[in-house]
């Protein structure tokens, strides 16, 4: 097993990484940059190293010295938790090449998966559905036109190098598509560094439907059921659940079974999530893979009892998959709500000191976080601050339980997302199942 | 653009700051004369400089040697790391100003800093004299150390001229962004 552990990431992930590598017995190294120099993570960790200032391009992206930590340190591995590093396939390349381990796929996965244009290709060539789009990337605006012709309006123009909802626009009618078309690939271009587009039917109020998958260097690949994201704000989630109120047991083995053939289809090795969206008729169609452990991984973890890192770290250490697809069950139901440091109205981001935080307990409610009282909520990175995440018998308790949960938690002196989180849960169309990717808009709408 | 001889250069050697007006005066004595025209190739120089992120330029011609080096309020540095593989690189070396702005503390004191992670050295090799000892005078551009990260020999210079009072790293350790290197009193003179 790995000796010693160096954490490329910051935040709630890093100490979700040094929680496990403490319970395998390995030792672990925290890069951090300046600004989080007092945090909880690097607190937690058994060393410390500081690899650039607060700008995260020039410290937790910044290669050479998250390298360079780990040969002064004399790590064996690296976990780049998610965002940063995580699907940077250059990364992954020069870690295998310098003989440091990357907890996660291999640097061809991420490259291929990393292309999402080419990524639906190689799923729709091996008869799984995808949703009907372009067949690869759109190479004119001619080309898009006869593509959205032939798929139906409205269409999603989206990034091939993009992901994690950035960079797409939705088109009408076939008069907006030449401007959108120019627009899309500029933005692909200055947010990505590549302005590969390609096009897919828009789904007017379609479920996020994603499916945990577990794969091994022999190719046993097993999943773990369905979580349904569909409560997103412009295109980030709010709040995830496991299982779907939509998805039956019948639907859950076939999306299962989509998904790990998708995956190996590509040869994927480690922990990873394959993306469907589920039509109002509960048709499914692939949209992508992200090759990275995903924030939401602990509701997972709640209905199946496995723990995702682990097993990352496991598999990364050459270990074959101990857990068969029949061991799967998911019991029970989990929830999840990420509370960000914004206004709960504006969204505006909400930095600053926390002067008292004191987390909810009891029973089935589980706190991801690395805030305490007296940190410092700092503006140069993600805005979320923890993850409440509940476990209920049934959807009912796990909702009771974030409830009281989120009535219980203290965090002063920054706002917060909490009362959003606690309107959302007293809605009757949440309470009923009744979601969508439109739901927070309406929502929020009024 | 003339058809002179122009290269970048990252050295350890004190480079020759252009003053504001010198392209349009006369050279000094024992050296030719700046002409006009000269002075719109040194302009051009410094534009080539500026589009293309280069620190220092140097250009040869008609016997004359004209070098440019661009000096920013705020110090970024970009390292480039040579490809990493096993035994693809022995030893190279690059020069790098002190990361952090030099920091003054409370009694006048000015910090360098490590810019990167790594081994900090005190000598080009093991068999070599250190660098700087404590004591020494100093001139800004002037190699204090080297730190290596992953074979890559990065060598520190001073920020400031002055008297190295204090050396607050121990040689063959490893170093961390930001970690103070070592105490320069800048009002010290030679």
């Amino acid at each position: 097993m790995f000796k010693k552990v160096l954490i490329a990431n910051r935040g709630e992930i890093a100490l979700r990484v040094i929680r496990a590598c403490k319970e395998l017995g390995i030792k672990t190294v925290a890069v951090h940059s300046e600004a989080d120099a007092g945090s909880f993570h690097v607190k937690a960790a058994d060393e410390r190293i500081c690899i650039g200032p607060p700008e995260a391009a020039l410290s937790y992206r910044n290669i050479p010295n998250v390298l360079s930590a780990a040969e002064i340190t004399g790590a064996d591995a690296i976990h780049p938790g998610y965002g940063f590093l995580s699907e940077n396939a250059h990364f992954a390349e020069v870690c295998e090449s310098i003989g440091i381990k990357f907890i996660g796929p291999t640097s061809e996965n991420i490259a291929l998966m990393g292309d999402k244009a080419k990524a639906r290709e190689i799923v729709a060539r091996k008869g799984l559905p995808v949703t009907p789009g372009s067949p690869g990337e759109l190479k004119s605006e001619q080309e898009a036109l006869d593509a959205a012709t032939k798929i139906g309006y409205p269409v999603i123009i989206k990034a091939s190098a993009g992901g994690g909802g950035r960079g797409m626009r939705v088109v009408n009618k076939a008069d907006d598509l030449a401007r959108a078309f120019q627009a899309a690939q500029a933005e692909a271009k200055s947010t990505f560094g590549h302005d590969g587009v390609y096009l897919e039917r828009y789904f007017l109020e379609p479920r996020h439907i994603e499916v945990q998958i577990i794969a091994d260097h022999r190719g046993h690949v097993i999943h773990l059921g369905e979580r349904d994201c569909s409560i997103q704000r412009r295109h980030q989630k709010l709040v995830e659940e496991t299982p779907s109120p939509a998805v039956d047991e019948k639907l859950r083995k076939e999306i299962g079974r989509v998904a790990v053939e998708a995956v190996k289809a590509v040869h994927y090795r480690n922990v990873g999530t394959v993306e469907f969206l589920l039509d109002k008729d509960h048709n499914f169609f692939f949209m992508e893979v992200n090759t990275r452990i995903q924030v939401e991984h602990p509701i997972t973890e709640m209905v199946t009892g496995v723990d995702l890192i682990k097993e990352q770290i496991k598999l990364a250490n050459g270990q074959v998959l101990s857990i068969k697809q029949q061991d799967i069950r998911l019991n029970g139901h989990s929830l999840e709500c990420r509370i960000n440091a914004e206004d709960p109205e504006k969204f505006t981001p909400s930095p600053g000191l926390i002067t008292k935080y004191n987390a909810p307990g009891g029973f089935g409610v589980r706190v991801d976080s690395a805030m305490e009282s007296n940190a410092m909520v700092v503006p140069h990175y993600d805005s979320m601050i923890a993850k409440v995440i509940t476990h209920g018998r049934d959807r009912q308790e796990a909702i009771a339980r974030m409830r009281r949960a989120l009535d219980e938690f203290v965090i002063e002196g920054i706002k917060t997302t909490i009362p959003l989180h606690k309107r959302i849960l007293n809605d009757p169309d949440f309470q009923k199942g009744h979601v969508s990717t439109t739901f927070l808009d309406r929502f929020l709408a009024g | 653009m003339s058809k002179g001889k122009s290269r970048k250069q990252r050295t350890n050697k004190p480079p020759i700051i252009l003053p504001q007006g010198f392209a349009d005066t006369a050279g000094g004595k024992g050296s030719p004369s700046l002409l006009g025209n000269q002075s719109k190739h040194v302009q051009e120089l410094i534009d080539i400089l500026k589009r293309n992120n280069l620190t220092e330029l140097e250009l040869e011609r008609e016997g004359v040697r004209i070098r440019v080096r661009y000096e920013q309020g705020i110090k970024t540095v970009t390292t480039t790391v040579a490809d990493v593989g096993p035994g693809t690189v022995t030893s190279a070396s690059q020069a790098i100003p002190a990361g952090s702005t030099p920091v003054e503390d409370t009694s006048g004191m000015v910090t360098i800093a490590s810019p990167i992670v790594g081994t900090f050295y005190r000598s080009p090799s093991p068999d070599a004299d250190p660098y700087v000892e404590e004591g020494d005078y100093v001139k800004k551009g002037q190699v204090l150390c080297i730190v290596e990260a992953m074979k890559l020999m990065n060598e520190i210079e001073s920020e400031v001229d002055g008297r190295v009072t204090k050396i607050l790293a121990e040689s063959t350790k490893p170093v961390e962004y930001g970690q103070a290197l070592f105490l320069i009193d800048p009002k010290a003179t030679p």
